[in-house]
This record gives C-alpha cells, sequence and structure tokens, in this order.
C-alpha cells in the first residue's frame, strides 16, 4: 500500500538532505574556497532524480511499476551497448522483450486467483526459465556457433541481473507496506554509498580490492556496514512488521550487499575497460552506475522481508 | 586461462541520448529502429492515399549487394519517396545523403533528420572529400545502401540541374550499381517555400542500374547518370496511360 504518512516523512527528509548537501557545497565553494564542481554536478544529477522517483511513488503502484521498468530497460540499453551485445539485435529485443513482460506480470493478478491479489508471483519469479531457453534458442534458429556462446551469456546476465534482479524493486510495489519498502531502499543505499565514501576519505588506509575499485578501503566497507546496520533501526516506521531479527538481516543486507552491487558493476566495467556504463545523469555516469548496488540488495532484501513478514 | 572475451562497446559509447543523433556511421538502437519502422509505415500509407504514390521498375533494384540511388531533387519528398520504395526493412541499413550545414543544425532537424530519414550527414561545404570516402566506406560493408541526390540542392524551379561530379569520385573505376531514379510530381507536391505538401500525384520511375568499372573521369560519370535520370522523365500524360502491367 502507498500509505501517504510514510511518503511524507521521506519528502522531508529528502527536502532536508538536498538543502544540508546544497548548504555545505555552497560553503565549500565560496566560504572555503575549495573546487566544489564535481559535488556539484553530482548534486544537480540528485535534484532531478530525486524528483521524478518520488514522483513516480506519489502517482501510486502503477506508475512506481512502470517507472522502475522504464529504469531497468534503459539500464539493460547501457549494459548491452557497453558489451557490444547491442549489435546482436535479436538476443537484445529478447532481453527488451522479457523485461517488459516482467513489468506486466508485476502489474496484472495471477489469473486463476480467487481473491484480489496484486502481481503474478509465481510466473514472475518463473520468468527467468523462459526467458533463458529463448536466448539459447536464437543461435539455434540462425545456425551460428562463432562468438555465440559470449552473447548468450551477455543475454543471461543481461536479464537476469539487470531486468529480473532488479525488478524485485517494482514488485516491492505490490506489498501491503510498499511505500515503505521502497523508499527505504531508495535512501538506504545511496546512504551507504556517502559513508563508504566518506569513511574511506577520513580513515582509508587499506585497500580493499585494488584491482576493481582502487579508492575503496577495508575502513571506508566498515563505516558502511555500520550505517547500514542503524539504518533499518533508524528507519523503523517504514519497515513495518519488522523485529530485531528482520532489521539486523536488513542492515546487513542493505550495509553489504549495496557495496557488492558497486563492486559487481566495477568488475564488469573494468573487464570491459570502460569508467562509466553511459552518461545520462550529469555528475553519475549511466543508469547503471547510479543503481548497481539497488540491483543487488533489492531481490535480497525482497525476499528476506517476504519470507519472515510477508510482502 | 580461457580465452578473453571481445567486448565491443558501441562506437558512440560515451555520447549522450541527444549527441548520439548526430553521430554517423549511426550505431544499432533498437529504440530508433522501432520508431522508424512505425513512422515509415505511416508514412507509406500516406504517399498511398495523399500522393497515389506508384513506383515503375521496383524490380530493377538491385539484391543483397550494396548499390546507390540517384534522383532528381526538387523537394523535401524525394528521400522519403525513394525510402519507401525500398523492402520495408532496407529503411534500417539505407542513407539518404543530406547537406549537414541544412539538415544537421538544430535539434529537431537533427532528429528528425537522423531518426525519420537515416540520413547521413554530407559536409558539401567544408568537407566534401571526407564525406564522399565516408560514402564509399559505407558501400564497402554488405546490406548497406546509400540514396544521392547529385544536383546538390533542390530545384527552385522543378527543372533538374547539372549534376556535380562527387558521385563520379564515389563510383568511378567501381562495381557499384548505380540504380537512376526519377521522381515525377514533386516539385508540385511540395516546393521550396510551400509549408505542406499539397494532394499531387507521385510517381518514381527506376531504370536500368549502371555500374562504371572502366569508367575514370567523374565528370563522365556524372553526365551519364544525368542521362539516365532525364531519359526517366517522360512526358507526364504519357506515363497515365502507361500499361499498368509493367508495374
Amino acid at each position: 500500500m502507498f500509505e501517504s504518512a510514510i511518503i511524507r516523512v521521506y519528502l522531508y527528509f529528502a527536502a532536508g538532505l538536498l538543502l544540508f548537501a546544497g548548504t555545505a557545497i555552497v560553503l565549500l565553494k565560496f566560504v572555503l574556497k575549495k573546487n566544489a564542481d564535481h559535488a556539484w554536478r553530482s548534486f544537480r544529477g540528485w535534484l532531478i532524480m530525486i524528483p521524478l522517483v518520488v514522483g513516480a511513488i506519489l502517482l501510486g503502484r502503477e506508475a512506481t511499476i512502470v517507472f522502475f521498468g522504464l529504469i531497468a530497460l534503459y539500464g539493460f540499453t547501457e549494459f548491452a551497448r557497453a558489451t557490444g551485445l547491442y549489435r546482436d539485435w535479436l538476443i537484445t529485443g529478447l532481453v527488451y522483450l522479457g523485461i517488459i513482460a516482467l513489468t506486466v506480470l508485476t502489474l496484472i493478478p495471477p489469473p486463476d486467483a480467487t481473491e484480489p491479489v496484486l502481481g503474478w508471483y509465481g510466473m514472475f519469479m518463473a520468468l527467468p526459465v523462459y526467458v533463458v531457453a529463448g536466448i539459447l534458442l536464437m543461435p539455434i534458429l540462425r545456425d551460428r556457433t562463432k562468438g555465440q556462446l559470449q552473447l548468450i551469456a551477455l543475454g543471461m546476465v543481461g536479464f537476469v541481473y539487470i531486468g529480473w534482479m532488479f525488478g524485485h524493486l517494482a514488485f516491492l510495489a505490490n506489498g501491503r507496506n510498499a511505500a515503505g519498502s521502497i523508499l527505504f531502499l531508495l535512501f538506504a543505499v545511496p546512504l551507504c554509498d556517502v559513508a563508504a565514501f566518506t569513511f574511506g576519505k577520513i580513515f582509508g588506509r587499506h585497500k580493499m580490492r585494488p584491482n576493481i575499485s582502487p579508492n575503496k578501503t577495508w575502513e571506508g566497507s566498515l563505516g558502511a556496514l555500520a550505517v547500514g546496520m542503524a539504518l533499518p533501526w533508524a528507519f523503523r516506521f517504514s519497515l513495518v512488521g519488522f523485529g530485531t531479527r528482520e532489521l539486523i538481516l536488513a542492515g546487513i543486507i542493505v550495509g553489504i550487499g549495496s557495496q557488492l552491487g558497486d563492486l559487481s558493476i566495477s568488475v564488469i566495467k573494468r573487464d570491459i575497460g570502460i569508467k562509466d556504463m553511459g552518461s545520462l545523469i550529469e555528475g553519475h555516469g549511466g543508469v547503471l552506475d547510479r543503481i548497481d548496488s539497488l540491483i543487488y540488495v533489492a531481490p535480497l532484501f525482497f525476499h528476506m522481508t517476504r519470507f519472515y513478514v510477508g510482502l | 586461462m580461457m580465452e578473453d572475451w571481445d567486448y565491443k562497446p558501441v562506437d558512440d559509447f560515451d555520447k549522450t541520448p541527444i549527441e548520439r543523433l548526430s553521430v554517423f556511421p549511426r550505431q544499432p538502437d533498437m529504440f530508433w529502429y522501432g520508431v522508424r519502422f512505425a513512422v515509415h509505415a505511416v508514412l507509406r500509407l500516406w504517399l498511398k492515399v495523399w500522393h497515389r504514390y506508384r513506383v515503375v521498375g521496383r524490380e530493377r533494384i538491385p539484391e543483397d549487394v550494396p548499390f546507390v540511388m540517384v534522383a532528381n531533387h526538387a523537394s523535401h519528398l524525394d528521400a522519403l519517396c525513394l525510402l519507401s520504395a525500398l523492402p520495408f526493412p532496407a529503411i534500417q541499413t539505407t542513407y539518404p545523403a543530406a547537406a549537414k550545414d541544412y539538415f544537421f543544425t538544430t535539434l529537431p532537424k537533427v532528429a528528425f533528420s537522423a531518426i525519420v530519414v537515416n540520413a547521413m550527414p554530407f559536409d558539401r561545404k567544408e568537407n566534401p572529400r571526407e564525406s564522399i570516402n565516408l560514402c564509399r566506406e559505407l558501400l564497402a560493408t554488405p546490406g548497406h545502401a546509400l540514396i544521392l541526390f547529385p544536383e546538390g540542392t533542390r530545384s527552385a524551379t522543378g527543372e533538374m540541374a547539372p549534376f556535380k561530379p562527387g558521385i563520379g569520385y564515389l563510383t568511378a573505376g567501381t562495381n557499384v550499381p548505380v540504380v537512376p531514379c526519377y521522381l515525377d510530381g514533386a516539385f508540385r507536391a511540395w516546393p521550396k517555400g510551400a509549408w505542406i505538401p499539397r494532394p499531387f500525384r507521385l510517381e518514381l520511375r527506376i531504370g536500368e542500374p549502371l555500374a562504371f568499372a572502366l569508367e575514370s573521369d567523374p565528370k563522365a560519370v556524372a553526365g551519364r547518370l544525368e542521362e539516365a535520370v532525364k531519359s526517366l522523365r517522360v512526358d507526364e500524360s504519357s506515363s497515365r496511360l502507361e500499361n499498368p502491367s509493367t508495374t
């Protein structure tokens, strides 16, 4: 359900954060005369993204699901363009269809439902079977072998990782506490990123994964985990039905998962040899650079919630 | 150790979606492919209904090899009419050359040229040589085709201007088939300066493809093509009486 009281708290919180960050940048630039251009560009990106996301959530369940569906489509486009999968229109097109199907399955009830149910959960979970089977079929239809394993594998990662795993965030919109869970993730995950960055800047000594992401340190990572563990308690009002066990699990998922999501996209980027996944959002790179942590966290949080609290 | 995978990011990878529109050779983009197909489906219907558009000699369009279509140029309808004479999927791989200084200046024009017309930006003012080289590269790739208007600009009177030798530089000494075409009625339907196309009949006559493997003089090539296009300019009234079975 899209509880307006919860949305309102997050709105105030978002406005407060933006105000705080804006003031900090102004101070940095004009009082301390530091170079704040990067922070400013990143801030402007947030100024566009936050109203878009909050607007979609305020419009309700359907708008939220379609909004996340479009983000998944665009994210996959970036992935396909970066890896070169985009040149194979058949597999790319199939993954597009798969992501559109996921969005539809999130919207419609199961055909055999006897009472009102939001979203066709069973088919949503089973869809990767059909999409993977479809992707495997493509080289067979065209009688090709050369380079096909690469295309098949890229198509599967594209669908399962970017489409389906991220799609869980949209499916959360069908929950009893839809707005609360989605907004919690949308706020907690970037806050963990910020914590990792800040703790790393202040205390960072020991590089964590120098090959993948040379700027990340163990100190920053532990700081992010600490913040991640604290956030579910701080946002307890929006996690309806969560007890101590669920809050701890949510903290672990957000604190560790968001960093692993970040590193996972970094592995892909490093392997391809690119810096950003795209250039849609000023100061943030591509859509995938922004949602990398969410992709990893959303399905873990989703299944933990569904198992212990019920969706 | 497994052999490295060969990732090839698209060439316009670091560009924003708007910047990408002006990139040529155009990179594959499923979204714009879809939009282009949709627009052209409507366009073909509109040409048929509004202009009673007819194509004579469609079977002369080469199959499976890169080719160039050349035609007279009297209106903005020309490129769209020629594209509409091709098999539907070919609109994604056929590029009408369009003046960079006119069609690739403002965002609405760029969007229309890139998405609807699938135009190739041709730098006729500053760097025509480079643009011709780009054409040559395109024609070396199987499955591609070009549409050129060798007069260089739209006719202000409806009369054909002499062909510029650029088409000769491109095709002299090569086996690339050049298909002469004459579009009849476009000047009446949408002359320079008119706001919207008027419902006059349009007819495209496609001639036998020519190749200039043994010709070395670009000007001679341009001249022969000009003649070939002119020879398709049969009298307006006689084309009406033409036996429909030849279409």
